[in-house]
């Protein structure tokens, strides 16, 4: 039989293999993306969740000072007025202390007067929004201040600082694409499992007892788990895009090459930890502690940067550290070919799947594994 | 006409020598089997034969093809069926079987194997769903899916319940009609006598004896058990068996109530002699054997040991 054709049945027949097998698709695709979901709803958000506080206005002497601070206060997006307008003294109180409100701004009384009031429920003295709202009041006063003199306003320079919008995008992007990440390493880290089923079930022998070609059956294996990815990866993305607004800029020549490289190199490993793995439980445990201590220290969920500055150099030398932020370099940041920090994480890549891969063979070759089992 | 010939055949693990010297030769169309007890050396046998294991000593020929020079082209030409029963458990039967089929040159139909080993019926369950028995005999399919001239089949009915095994003889008994060569190994006795043209005892790694099984027990001995039992119970058999002591072919009896056990080398002239004697007395006897030898006798009396199954 020709080698085309055997290797469209053997083809074949890993594809029902991986449709058939429920936990592949339990962690190959359910668990990733409920895994996104959970954490983009609980860090991200939608872009409407900016910050945002409800408060009472309290002018129960208008004059011109605080009929300039209401208008200005107006402008404010991140402030809502409660009623929309001023309210007496005594109504914002009772507003505070049955937290319908934020906080009550109690307006200067007379256009001599100097001072605000912050009127916040003791319960929330030490909260952030109570931090806030007094920071943003301290710039309107320092406006207010400013202007008496006649210096010039920098008013919505300042503001900008305040809400953060555009920063909640981009942790959609990281985490899109760090899951991405995580999604292919997994795969490639426990997908190996099958090869000590076949070892312990003496698949494998079997298999060498028939003139089969054991590198086109490699082959075919190789080829179907690279298309699972790629739906791993169409699938998270698609998700993260539209439900959760992540933008994506792909440069598909460098994700290509990315994907290909990083592919192959867990699965590399995989192929290691099954090279000294008796049983599937053994295999799982070594996989599970590897990809645990991954998933937290190379820049999937959180940046690398806001690490312990000890723990950093760890990061630097795990493989899905640079599998990341490849992904993202091509997917987020449309980081062309030419790019050398994506060479070097290419780099550190191949020396990872090359170093497991020789190590995984040579160890199936010392112990003879195939040949005596 | 000789399909196989192995010459000097050694192997050892570490410190143990699982196989000593080991040489046979097994012809085109027989039913060769290799019995003994665990450890005697027979898989580490089988797998050198099958090319997986390479042995320290010895030699192996398929007619003028040998592991070195034709690998492929003997893979080609064997079928094998190795103990653990290995096959992708998540595709169904027919699917194995294609699998199968697309390693070798040529190959016989899906369909025409499925008949054969009675699994039409199952075709479309996935294998982990199959019983012992089914999963034993879709192994054997595999073994026949390129349509071999030489079948391996290792333990075949171990651990298959009466009838499960029944199914497998009837598809060796199959085999060897369609012309085909088996080498068989076996935990039964039965099976052995039942299946085989020739049997090859094998122990601690060396070969005890070959022939065919009644050739065995012919040489084993020529005595046989014969068992009577009385209607008229204890007094009779006593009388009966102080008669047959007289007899020149009974070299001895036991007697446990009205049961009478004598060993003799003629026993179609001692029971004359005794149905002569009991009509003479009119006794009346219930039940009357000859119990045949067995392999197993034949075992255990060329090993020294007790067959364990």
């Amino acid at each position: 039989m020709s080698n085309f054709k055997q290797f469209k049945k053997m083809f074949s027949a890993q594809l029902k293999l991986t449709l058939r097998e429920k936990q592949a698709w339990f962690w190959g695709i359910f668990f990733p993306v409920i895994l996104m979901v959970i954490f983009m709803v609980i860090f991200s958000g939608s872009s409407d969740d900016e910050f945002q506080s409800e408060i009472a206005i309290v002018a129960d002497n208008p004059n011109p000072v605080s009929e300039m601070l209401l208008t200005q206060i107006d402008q404010l997006p991140i402030l809502d007025v409660k009623s929309g307008e001023p309210v007496s003294r005594n109504t914002a109180e009772q507003w505070v202390k049955d937290q319908e409100v934020d906080a009550a701004i109690v307006l200067p009384e007379s256009a001599e007067d100097t001072s605000f009031v912050l009127v916040v429920n003791k319960e929330d003295e030490q909260g952030v929004t109570t931090q806030a709202l007094s920071a943003i009041l301290d710039k309107i006063v320092q406006q207010a201040n400013l202007s008496a003199v006649g210096a010039t306003p920098t008013y919505d320079i300042q503001f900008e600082s305040v809400t953060a919008s555009t920063n909640e995008l981009n942790y959609t992007d990281f985490l899109l694409t760090g899951m991405i990440a995580l999604s292919i390493a997994q795969g490639g880290m426990f997908g190996m499992v099958d090869l000590v089923e076949m070892r312990r079930k003496g698949l494998i022998k079997r298999l060498r007892m028939t003139p089969a070609k054991m590198g086109i059956f490699g082959l075919s294996d190789m080829v179907m788990r690279l298309l699972f990815s790629i739906v791993q990866i169409l699938l998270l993305s698609l998700i993260g895009v539209f439900i959760f607004g992540a933008s994506l800029y792909i440069n598909f020549f460098s994700l290509t090459i990315v994907f290909l490289i990083g592919a192959l190199s867990f699965n590399a490993l995989g192929y290691l930890i099954s090279s000294f793995s008796q049983t599937q439980n053994a295999y799982m445990g070594v996989a599970n502690i590897v990809s645990f201590l991954m998933m937290f220290l190379s820049g999937v969920f959180f940046p690398i940067e806001t690490m312990p500055d000890w723990l950093q150099p760890v990061s630097n030398i795990l493989p899905l550290t640079y599998f990341a932020e490849g992904l993202r370099d091509s997917m987020v940041y449309e980081t062309g070919i030419f790019s050398s920090t994506l060479w070097f994480g290419i780099g550190v890549l191949v020396i990872w799947g090359a170093i497991t891969f020789l190590l995984g063979s040579w160890l199936y070759k010392r112990k003879s594994i195939v040949a005596t089992r | 006409m000789k399909v196989l010939e192995v010459t000097h055949l050694q192997k050892s693990f570490g410190a143990i020598r699982a196989v000593q010297d080991i040489s046979f030769s097994v012809e085109a169309g027989e039913v060769f089997t290799i019995i003994g007890p665990n450890g005697a050396g027979k898989t580490t046998t089988l797998e050198m034969i099958e090319g997986l294991v390479t042995p320290d000593h010895g030699e192996i020929h398929f007619g003028d093809m040998n592991w070195g020079n034709h690998a492929v082209a003997i893979k080609m030409k064997i079928g094998v069926q190795p103990q653990s029963s290995a096959m992708f458990d998540l595709l169904t039967p027919e699917e194995n079987l294609d699998l199968f089929a697309t390693f070798y040159d040529k190959a016989r139909p899906t369909e025409e194997i499925l008949e054969l080993i009675n699994l039409t019926e199952h075709r479309k369950n996935q294998v982990k769903k199959l019983s012992g028995g089914q999963r034993q005999r879709l192994a054997i399919g595999l073994a026949m899916i390129s349509d071999p001239d030489i079948i391996f089949l290792d333990e075949p009915t171990t651990g298959l319940d009466p009838q499960a095994r029944r199914h497998i003889w009837d598809i060796i008994l199959e085999l060897k009609k369609l012309g085909k060569t088996t080498i068989l190994t076996t935990h039964y006795m039965e099976e052995a006598e039942k299946l085989s043209d020739r049997v090859c005892i094998v122990d601690q790694g060396n070969i005890v004896t070959i022939d065919t099984p009644s050739a065995l027990i012919e040489k084993l001995t020529k005595e046989r058990e014969v068992r009577l039992a009385f209607l008229d119970g204890e007094e009779a058999a006593k009388v009966a068996d102080v008669f047959a002591n007289q007899l020149d072919s009974v070299s001895r009896t036991e007697r446990d109530g009205s049961t009478l056990k004598l060993w003799t080398i003629k026993p179609e002239d001692t029971l004359l002699d005794l149905f002569k004697f009991t009509k003479e007395k009119e006794y009346q006897v219930e039940q009357v054997s000859i119990r045949e030898m067995s392999l197993e006798d034949v075992f255990i009396a060329f090993t020294g040991k007790e067959w364990r199954d």
